[in-house]
């Protein structure tokens, strides 16, 4: 290409301040839009209107190919459109990332830019779209002057592009719910964020919901306000069963006892209950050599069944048990599905249970009685396009591994490259 | 069993040892700096064509004592987060702190790789001195380290997602100090340094999506979705669109611009803001990611 030769706005060959004013114009169109019709309706792209969409995708690449010697094309799929597009994008992206952003259904004042709610606002929606068909068709162009070993360009443009369709246009079939289910019962209604009851094709019958927790800290509180001590930089003590003495401050700390599932004694000492109330305990001596302090007792955290327990060190200050933090909780379940089929399974963060469509995640539980809980949420996902989504994201994922080999690569050709 | 007390006993011997490598370096320059016309011309005269090059990045040969110090330091430095990870029984990635040890790590282990690969003296002592900051902050702020990793980090994602992105960090802050020093010599002809910052961005960019992918896949493991738009998800995209837009740019440029430059300027500020400033936006109320609030 011969860009050395002065030529004046909108003639011919068109680079960079023709893109720009592309982007540009299309992101003030999408802001008209925005004004008079409010945010982009994604529900518009449901089944089947979405297939169409990427089959005009597909039918103007195809066009692009057909023509593409063309100077339009050859701009149109051209790098400095890729760039300012890519541009107007990162420019909606940085307001999405500078203005709190809202979910749908909520009454509030909607900013009349759609700059609340950047995902669904027109411009956004626009450039979205002509990301996808540049990144369409500069792929195709690529894959016209098929080489072998331009297979880094491949997996990363084809990956992105798959992932951008189906994450953008699957979002319209996109379906999330939560599901609370009680022990001992079956659930296969859900609560959609508009507050409407939802009867899905999958039920959920919870048999156990199981927790296990981590050994607790030991802090210091001001009786009076609560705080921890000392206030702005609390110190914790994290018990230990094999480094059995500790410090905070000036309290030097040594563990006698710890008991991770204790009921309380009638005499205030604690015994090893495996059972749903019960809750960690230990027993500590506690010394503070420059006032003399020495004492030794039980603390306990307390929950819903037991009272806590702690020490007092002086007039203003108390030893306390933190409040265990969760390591691990699952629910044992049966999930029926249409088909009259039962699967036995068991879910738990990070590991969740694929029944056709759907996605069954462990989501929550009743936090006030912990262990106890007899209740387990689930969080139920639908995604038609999923497989999509893990192909390009699986391609995406092997062209940046090539592109940090690349990067290596690049300093040797480089000398001579980037001489004229 | 190890803790954070042990902490200074490991961390002063590196940095004395890092100290010393800079010194040598520094007293090396010093020395040489006499001879630098005459090395210039050898250099200028035996490239191809006529293009510039600049004294600093002639051919100047890597000091090897400062390397060998260097990595001394970097195997005491790494004993510690071994131990640590072993007494945790976890890999030590969730505080703040935590972070810090590996990021002084992976500075120090890539600035060795730069300076040994590209041979200008400032990767070395750069590195050098901003993993050492990274040591001074742990020292004098140490931080409540919780033994505990909450059930939603518990995934086999989590060492590559972390490594991956503190690496990326790594190469885009040397990136981003070589466009800072062409920038400011106001002339962009040394093709050493160039073609350093494009190697690099290439490098860091890889690692970058790396980590942002293999995250994708863990979020749709932990949480439900692969992409949520959260805060902390927007700034990475946000990112990302910078880097991606640098080399695409470089791709039908000869020379390198001003422009160009101060792009790699600004994405780096775009890092830094997904990395710490997230958490101070009013955008950022109720980030799944942030997790250092609760600490
Ligand atoms: C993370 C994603 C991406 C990566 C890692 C990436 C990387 C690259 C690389 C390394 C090349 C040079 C290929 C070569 O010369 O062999 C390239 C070329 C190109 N990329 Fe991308 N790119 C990405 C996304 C995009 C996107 C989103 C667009 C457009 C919207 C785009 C448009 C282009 C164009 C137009 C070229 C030039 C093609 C040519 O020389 O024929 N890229 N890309």
């Amino acid at each position: 290409m011969n860009d050395k030769i002065k030529r004046a706005f909108w003639q011919a060959p068109w680079g960079y301040k023709e893109s720009i004013a592309v982007v540009g114009g299309l992101s003030f169109v999408g802001l008209m839009l925005q004004l008079s019709t409010g945010n982009f309706n994604f529900t518009l792209l449901e089944y089947p209107v979405g297939l169409l969409a990427i089959v005009g995708l597909i039918v103007l690449t195809g066009l692009m190919i057909w023509r593409h010697k063309s100077p339009f094309f050859v701009w149109f799929s051209g790098v400095p459109m890729s760039v300012s597009v890519i541009g107007g994008v990162l420019f909606f992206a940085l307001i999405m990332g500078l203005v709190p952003q809202h979910g749908d259904g909520h009454a509030h004042e909607h900013s009349p830019l759609g700059f609340d709610t950047v995902t669904r606002s027109w411009p956004f929606v626009l450039l979205y779209s002509l990301l996808m068909l540049n990144l369409s068709m500069v792929t195709a162009r690529r894959l016209l002057n098929f080489k072998w070993r331009d297979y880094a360009f491949y997996l990363n443009h084809l990956g992105l592009l798959l992932l951008l369709i189906a994450a953008g246009i699957g979002a319209a079939d996109l379906r999330r719910y939560v599901m609370h289910v009680q022990e001992e019962a079956t659930e296969w209604r859900v609560f959609s964020d508009s507050g409407d009851m939802i009867e899905l094709p999958v039920a959920i019958h919870l048999k156990d919901f199981y927790m296990e927790e981590y050994i607790p800290k030991l802090a210091i509180i001001d009786k009076k306000t609560g705080e921890t001590y000392p206030s702005g930089n609390p110190q914790m003590w994290q018990i230990d069963t094999l480094n059995t003495k500790g410090e905070i401050m000036e309290w030097q700390i040594e563990m006698l006892e710890y008991i991770h599932e204790a009921v309380r004694n009638s005499d205030s000492t604690y015994r090893h209950v495996p059972m749903p109330g019960s809750c960690p305990a230990v027993k500590v001596r506690v010394i503070n050599a420059s006032t003399g302090f020495d004492r030794t007792g039980w603390i306990c955290g307390g929950n819903f069944a037991q009272l806590y327990m702690t020490m007092e060190l002086n007039e203003h200050l108390n030893m306390v048990m933190t409040r265990p933090e969760p390591k691990l909780y699952r629910s044992e379940v049966i999930v029926y599905t249409q088909s009259e089929k039962a699967i036995p399974a068991s879910i738990e963060v990070n590991k969740p249970l694929k029944v056709e469509n759907w996605f069954i995640y462990q989501y929550s539980y009743d936090s006030d009685r912990g262990k106890a809980s007899t209740t387990s949420s689930f969080e139920l996902v639908y995604d038609p396009w999923l497989s999509w989504v893990y192909i390009g994201l699986w391609m995406f994922i092997a062209g940046s591994v090539l592109l940090i080999w690349e990067g290596n690569k690049k300093s040797k050709i480089s000398k001579d490259d980037h001489l004229e | 069993m190890i803790t954070w007390s042990s902490f200074s006993w490991f961390a002063l011997p590196t940095m004395l040892l890092w100290t010393l490598a800079i010194l040598m370096i520094y007293r090396r320059q010093l020395h040489s700096e006499g001879k630098v016309s005459t090395e210039l011309n050898v250099n200028t005269s035996s490239e191809k064509g006529n293009i510039p090059v600049h004294a600093e990045s002639a051919k100047i040969s890597p000091l090897y004592t400062s390397a060998l110090l260097t990595i001394t330091g970097i195997l005491i430095f790494g004993t510690f987060i071994a131990l640590m990870w072993v007494s945790l029984d976890r890999p030590p990635m969730r505080t703040m702190g935590e972070t810090r040890l590996w990021y002084t790590f992976f500075l120090s282990v890539i600035g060795l790789i730069m300076y040994l690969k590209w041979r200008h003296h400032w990767i070395l002592s750069f590195s050098l001195v901003v993993a050492s900051v990274f040591i001074i902050v742990n020292l004098a702020k140490p931080e409540i380290h919780s033994k505990d990793l909450m059930p939603a980090l518990q995934s086999v994602w989590f060492v590559p997602h972390v490594i991956a992105y503190i690496m990326s960090y790594a190469f885009l802050s040397a990136a981003t100090i070589a466009a800072i020093i062409l920038l400011y010599r106001k002339d962009y002809s040394d093709r050493s340094l160039i073609s350093l910052t494009d190697n690099v961005i290439y490098i860091g960019f890889g690692l970058l999506m790396v980590g942002l992918l293999i995250g994708a896949v863990w979020a749709k493991e932990a949480w439900g979705h692969y992409w949520s738009w959260d805060p902390k998800e927007t700034w990475a995209f946000i990112t990302a669109a910078g880097y991606l837009m640098y080399i695409h740019i470089r791709l039908r440029e000869n020379k390198i611009r001003r422009f160009t430059l101060w792009l790699v300027v600004f994405s780096f500020v775009l890092l830094m803001i997904t990395w710490k400033g997230v958490n101070y936006l009013p955008s950022a109320k109720g980030s799944v990611h942030v997790y250092s609030q609760q600490d």
